[in-house]
């Protein structure tokens, strides 16, 4: 038996024996060199500068060029197009949401455009349907066709409503009048058709016009227009929750939307005029188109207030 | 003969190969996910955010065809989508979407709805995104300014991020067979200009804008609007916010 202090001495002096390690070291030496080389083949050189992907492709996904080029780019060869635009109720859509994107067009102006001047890119937008807010303009086209007297269904919607300027206002949207949220019905009760709802006992009446404007709203449910809704010349474009403009439309051109005679229009029905050769006839100012319908023909639409009234409103 | 190691053979080799295996795994996937994790836009970066103002949406899938055309989505694939949902007065929920002949919504007859509206959808570029998170190689990550992205070189088209995406915003490319999902137009904000939806539609029902910016006007909306996000219980911090947004929706 060997005595513990003897063979602690013995140790001391007998180095340990790490040949057994030197195979083991050698793997691990190759084992890191392939996986640097593995590495090197592998990862990306950008790898891991900002996270657990390659750098680069945010350089990759910044390169492409876009295709879409805005409005203002439109407005400098297209400026004429670009002003009455931008004034009239079409001012908030894009240049490109109709005519597609620009910038093949910028860049060689033989490339056309989409013309968008069949019916349906109207529609596209203007279609009736139960899921569009009730404030946004919507058109059963044949509804509407039979309404304003055209027989011809192949007949387009620009060839009475300029896509530029729909609705001829007469003064820029934005300078229109302030004024507090007026509902439809059908903004709330969206696909009700159940007449008896139309007046139900103990509902409100503040969200119609008539509530504020009673004298006006009798004397124009008299007129010849009282089968078109307050809001058809008093355009409502809604700014807030609470609020929106109302644009008094007296540019003749808005009139002439439904009065003007045409090739397509049959002559029953709603009243038609030739325009401009109507004003040359009433008018002792020839130089004067854009004389409003109204000035004349107030009485058929409803009791106009003087300008001092309006001032105290 | 007695071995006189201070560890036996057995062990130090065992030490060893875990050692390196481990340190190799390290090597050549660092532990880079926090990078997803954090908020990395900086006071100086725009930190990029979409909301979605679903009262203003009038189903035009304007956003789609632009869209399109922007970023050469192929056919029957969406980066962005509109869908409708109708409610009838038994409170049944009837959800369609225009994905075919240029994606124009048709007036379908429905018996009794009581409530309908659109909902566009989109990749929400979540602050915790799942899709990053699963990535086996790094190739879907989350750049400084918040976007989520898919770097096209790097995917092998496992799909995984595609079932991992609760939004359902991910395809694989039938072309490249990688996957692909909306950008935020990501060429197009960073030069200033808004991404293509944006850009056409026609109500401003999307807005997009900079969370750092306390002007921009997407961060004067959330100060103003009452808005939520969708599946909050998923955990991934959407960042699209959709303002008036009916219980209804998924």
């Amino acid at each position: 038996m060997v005595k513990p202090g003897k063979e602690n001495a013995n140790q001391s002096k007998v180095r340990p024996d790490y040949r057994h390690a030197y195979p083991v070291v050698v793997l691990v030496c190759l084992m890191v060199a392939g996986a640097l080389t593995i590495r090197h083949y592998l990862v990306p050189k950008t790898f891991g500068d900002l996270g657990f992907y390659r750098a680069a492709a945010i350089d990759d996904a910044k390169a492409r060029q876009p295709r879409y080029v805005g409005r203002a780019a439109c407005a400098e060869c297209h400026d004429d197009v670009a002003a009455i635009h931008a004034k009239d109720a079409h001012s908030s859509v894009e240049c490109e949401t109709c005519h597609g994107p620009g910038s093949e067009h910028i860049a060689n102006s033989d490339v056309a455009m989409i013309r968008a001047d069949s019916k349906e890119s109207c529609l596209v937008c203007h279609r009736m349907l139960d899921a569009r807010p009730g404030s946004f303009p919507q058109v059963d086209w044949q509804k509407h066709f039979q309404f304003v007297g055209v027989s011809d269904t192949n007949v387009v919607c620009i060839r009475c409503h300029s896509p530029h300027e729909p609705l001829y206002m007469d003064r820029d949207l934005h300078e229109a009048r302030l004024h507090p949220l007026v509902h439809d019905c059908g903004e709330c009760h969206i696909g009700r058709t159940d007449t008896s709802l139309k007046q139900p006992a103990g509902h409100p009446m503040i969200f119609q016009c008539a509530y504020c404007h009673k004298d006006l709203a009798a004397s124009f449910a008299k007129g010849a227009h009282a089968k078109v809704g307050c809001k058809t010349c008093h355009l409502f474009i809604r700014d807030t929750s609470f609020s929106g403009r109302i644009v008094r439309n007296t540019d003749p051109r808005f009139c002439l939307l439904c009065h003007r005679k045409t090739d397509f229009r049959s002559a029953s029905g709603t009243p038609t005029i030739d325009w401009p050769s109507h004003i040359r006839d009433v008018s002792d100012d020839p130089a004067d188109p854009k004389r409003p319908c109204v000035n004349c023909h107030q009485e058929q639409i409803h009791e106009m207030y003087s300008k001092e009234k309006l001032h105290a409103m | 003969m007695p071995c006189n190691c201070l560890i036996s053979r057995r062990t130090m080799i065992r030490r060893l190969a875990a050692g390196a295996t481990g340190g190799l795994i390290l090597w050549l996937f660092p532990p880079g996910l926090a990078s997803g994790l954090e908020r990395t836009g900086g006071a100086k970066r725009p930190y990029y955010a979409y909301a979605v103002d679903v009262s203003r949406c009038i189903g035009c899938c304007a956003c789609m065809r632009a869209c399109r055309a922007e970023n050469d989505v192929p056919e029957g694939r969406f980066r962005t989508w509109v869908e409708r949902y109708r409610v009838s007065a038994s409170g049944q929920v009837q959800v369609d979407a225009a994905t075919k002949d240029d994606f124009v919504f048709q007036e379908s007859p429905a018996d009794n709805i009581v409530k309908a509206f659109f909902v566009p959808k989109l990749c929400n570029h979540c602050e915790k995104s799942v899709c990053s998170q699963v990535c086996p190689v790094g190739a879907t990550y989350t750049t400084p300014e918040g976007v989520v992205l898919v770097d096209g070189k790097r995917c092998i088209g496992c799909g995984y991020c595609v079932q991992a995406c609760p939004y359902g915003t991910r395809f694989i490319h039938p072309v490249t067979h990688t996957a692909d999902k909306c950008t935020f137009c990501y060429h197009r904000i960073t030069k200033g200009q808004p991404p293509a939806c944006v850009l056409a539609c026609p109500k401003g029902a999307r807005i997009y804008g900079d969370l750092n910016d306390p002007t921009s006007r997407l961060s004067t909306l959330l100060k103003q609007r009452r808005f939520r996000v969708l599946k909050p219980e998923m955990g991934t911090h959407p960042k699209c916010y959709y303002l008036d947004l009916d219980i209804e929706v998924i």
